[in-house]
């Protein structure tokens, strides 16, 4: 099964661009419901509306996931605004993730 | 319910490796090159490695475990929440079903695998709707809930409900439904059968003669039934609890009640709050209401229904059964008044008063018809202890009737009751109601019958005679015929006793003494002149003692009579007296008989023939 979650969103007041990412998981294996969960609290704290994420289930989806040279779940690749960015694991480390993404908290 | 991710455990098992064995994180490691990947797996934050070699994702054991877990929570969601689930291909032919059956299935021939749901012989085919159904699902819309009746193989009818949702391929293609069913049988028939359950316990509820009303904690009517609305309106300030229905306090309308029934209400309402509190399951209250001169039942029930304390509160009119109750007692009072009776006077005055005090009339007369006469006389009254009643009585002693005049007369010559509610308004009660005197206006008055015949009449006066109803009737008939039947048996033992005594009187005239022997011929009674006969009390007639002479022939004769319990006539014996002469006797006797038809001894007379015998010797001697 497909599962793809787009989130089409307006700017922000933080961000002049929007913030492309794509979460890659492994259905709803423990810490990629984790990832999902940090990764929306970031969001909703800082970039309000103004990003776009994909989901990416690597269990239906190995190949894409390898094609965008992922090796493990989960894994959130940050594809706009450049540069672009890999973070590996569960999202937990805030201050990292935030560093990664480009957001000034 | 909406089914998530169904298609959960066949990517796993298609993607995932196997279980993990010695050495696992070894080789996983070993697939991971970078730094970040290496120490985001050594610090387990990490569940799944993708394998560039296989193209698959290979699961940790922790997230294996976790997705085995849920996908078996999920299982067991989907079981509770459903009785069987099914999937359809995309031309909507099942392709999977297991659970509760869809449709009859007897054989495997008959299973509905191929088969489109509108292709399946449902008894409520007919009442679908399939062309919107069918564009539905081209529209591949989720569907809910939809019924389906069908017989079973054992032929009873079962109701499913199958709810559905559309699923696609990796590219967005439409492969078909899935969903799941529901066995809705039982649920079907208790909601198609509560409706119908209601309106008939509304119906039952209704159709019941006595008042009934449910009361809640507080003393309000929550419902009543008709009769309880009807009596409600009706009773306009008479009884317990005046015109309260649905909405109302019966408690605080009881305890407004005043006059004759505030006692009642009193109790009623102690009653009705111990039953509501659960000190007892059963409350019953008998009492009569003056205004409405009825007799009523209370019973008041615990109802305790979803730990809510309420109570049933039933009247039930009774005044008919009180009323029969008390003419049968009446019945039984005249009965044994007339059965211990032995003075005709006493017992008129019984009957009328037992008659009087039951019905609540206040005077009773007997007048007695006089055949020859054609008068009525009065006989014998009674009243109540009020002086006008007691002065009128007075007045009326000697009072005489014409039998074919006035009330009397037409109860006379038809045999029925008669009454009159206001005697004021019928001039021929003049007699019979003391409207003048004492004001009681009413009259009630019924013949007193003996073999058919009207031998008297039994007139009462009171302010209270109503309209009498059957059991009434019925009942002074009965006395009626009960007094006449005293009457003629009064006269009766008149007459026999009359002849008793007349038979005794020429009994004494044709003999000189009378006896009695038991069953063993001893003598038990002789009365007259019996100086001279040497019979005693105790001994047989030819007891030695007695100096009876008589052949010993003669004896044997007369025991054998007697044996055979026959009659004997003048049997002739001879006595030696004092003075060393002879006195002759003639005796005659009969069997006596109890009721019950057994021998309890002889009966019989003597007369002294000695002059007769003495002179009919010194005749014979002179010859």
């Amino acid at each position: 099964m497909r599962r793809k979650k787009t989130l089409a969103k307006s700017l922000g007041s933080r961000l002049t661009a929007a913030l492309v990412m794509r979460l890659y998981v492994a259905n709803s294996a423990p810490n990629s419901l984790l990832a999902i969960a940090n990764l929306q609290i970031i969001c909703d704290e800082f970039l309000q509306d103004n990003f776009k994420l994909e989901i990416v289930d690597v269990l239906e989806e190995p190949l894409r996931a390898l094609a965008d040279g992922i090796l493990v779940t989960p894994s959130l690749a940050k594809l706009a605004p450049s540069p672009i960015a890999k973070i590996v694991g569960n999202l937990s480390d805030k201050s990292s993730v935030m560093r990664a993404l480009g957001i000034r908290g | 319910m909406k089914p998530r991710k169904p298609t959960l455990s066949v990517a796993k098992q298609k993607s995932a490796s196997p279980p993990a064995g010695p050495g696992f994180e070894t080789n996983i490691l070993r697939l991971v090159k970078g730094a970040h990947e290496s120490s985001a797996i050594k610090s387990g934050q990490v569940d799944a490695i993708l394998d560039p070699v296989s193209g698959r994702a290979i699961l940790l054991p922790d997230a294996q475990a976790a997705l085995l877990e849920r996908k078996a929570r999920f299982r067991s969601l989907i079981e509770l929440a459903s009785d069987g689930f099914w999937e359809q291909d995309e031309h909507y032919r099942f392709v999977l079903h297991n659970g509760v059956a869809i449709g009859n299935e007897p054989s495997k021939k008959e299973s509905i695998l191929g088969k489109t749901l509108w292709e399946l012989p449902f008894s409520n085919s007919h009442e679908i709707d399939w062309p919107t159904y069918q564009r539905q699902l081209e529209w591949r819309a989720v569907f809910r809930d939809m019924e389906f009746q069908y017989l079973d193989s054992a032929g009873q009818l079962r109701i499913i409900s199958l709810s559905g949702e559309p699923f696609f391929d990796l590219q967005a293609q439409f492969k078909g439904y899935r969903g799941i069913t529901r066995d809705i049988t039982a649920h079907k028939l208790a909601v198609t059968a509560a409706p119908e359950s209601d309106r008939f316990a509304r119906l039952t509820l209704d159709g019941l003669a006595a008042q009934v009303c449910v009361l809640d904690a507080s003393g309000v009517i929550i419902t009543a039934n008709n009769a309880w609305r009807a009596f409600a309106a009706s009773r306009d300030g008479m009884g317990i609890g005046t015109g309260v229905t649905e909405g109302g306090n019966y408690l605080t309308a009881c305890g407004q009640t005043l006059g004759h029934d505030q006692v009642d209400a009193i109790a009623m309402v102690a009653g009705i709050r111990q039953v509501i509190n659960g000190e007892r399951q059963l409350f019953r209250y008998e009492y009569f209401t003056a205004g409405a001169a009825r007799w009523f039942m209370a019973t008041v029930t615990h109802l305790n229904e979803a730990s809510v304390a309420r109570a049933i509160v039933s009247y039930e009119d009774i005044t008919d059964i009180k009323r029969t109750e008390q003419l049968l007692r009446l019945e039984y009072d005249v009965t044994r008044i007339l059965v211990n009776a032995n003075n005709t006077s006493v017992a008129l005055k019984a009957v009328m008063r037992a008659i009087g005090e039951t019905q609540q009339w206040d005077c009773g007369r007997y007048f007695r018809l006089d055949p020859a006469a054609e008068v009525f006389y009065l006989d014998e009254s009674w009243s109540v202890p009020a002086p006008a009643v007691l002065q009128f009585l007075q007045k009326s002693r000697g009072a005489v009737s014409h039998p074919r005049a006035g009330l009397m007369g037409r109860v006379c010559e038809s045999g029925q009751p008669l009454w009159v509610v206001n005697g004021t308004q019928d001039a021929r009660a003049s007699q019979i109601a003391l409207t003048h005197e004492t004001g009681l206006d009413g009259a009630f008055i019924f013949p007193v019958v003996a073999e058919s015949q009207v031998i008297g009449v039994l007139a009462f006066a009171s302010r209270i005679v109503r309209e009498p109803d059957e059991r009434l009737l019925q009942t002074v008939k009965h006395i009626g015929e009960q007094l006449g039947q005293f009457f003629h048996r009064q006269r009766a033992e008149n007459i026999l006793r009359q002849s008793e005594v007349r038979f005794r009187r020429l009994t004494e005239l044709s003999s000189d003494w009378i006896w009695e022997q038991d069953r063993d011929f001893r003598f038990t009674k002789v009365a007259g002149d019996i100086r001279n006969t040497g019979h005693v009390l105790g001994q047989f007639l030819w007891d030695p003692s007695a100096q009876v002479v008589l052949a010993e022939s003669a004896w044997i004769q007369l025991k054998s009579q007697l044996a055979e319990r026959w009659s004997f006539c003048d049997f002739e014996y001879a006595v030696m007296h004092k003075d060393g002469r002879l006195g002759y006797y003639y005796i005659s006797g009969e069997p006596v008989y109890d009721e019950t038809g057994a021998f309890i001894g002889y009966c019989g007379t003597g007369l002294d023939i000695t002059q007769r015998k003495r002179a009919e010797i010194v005749s014979r001697d002179i010859e």
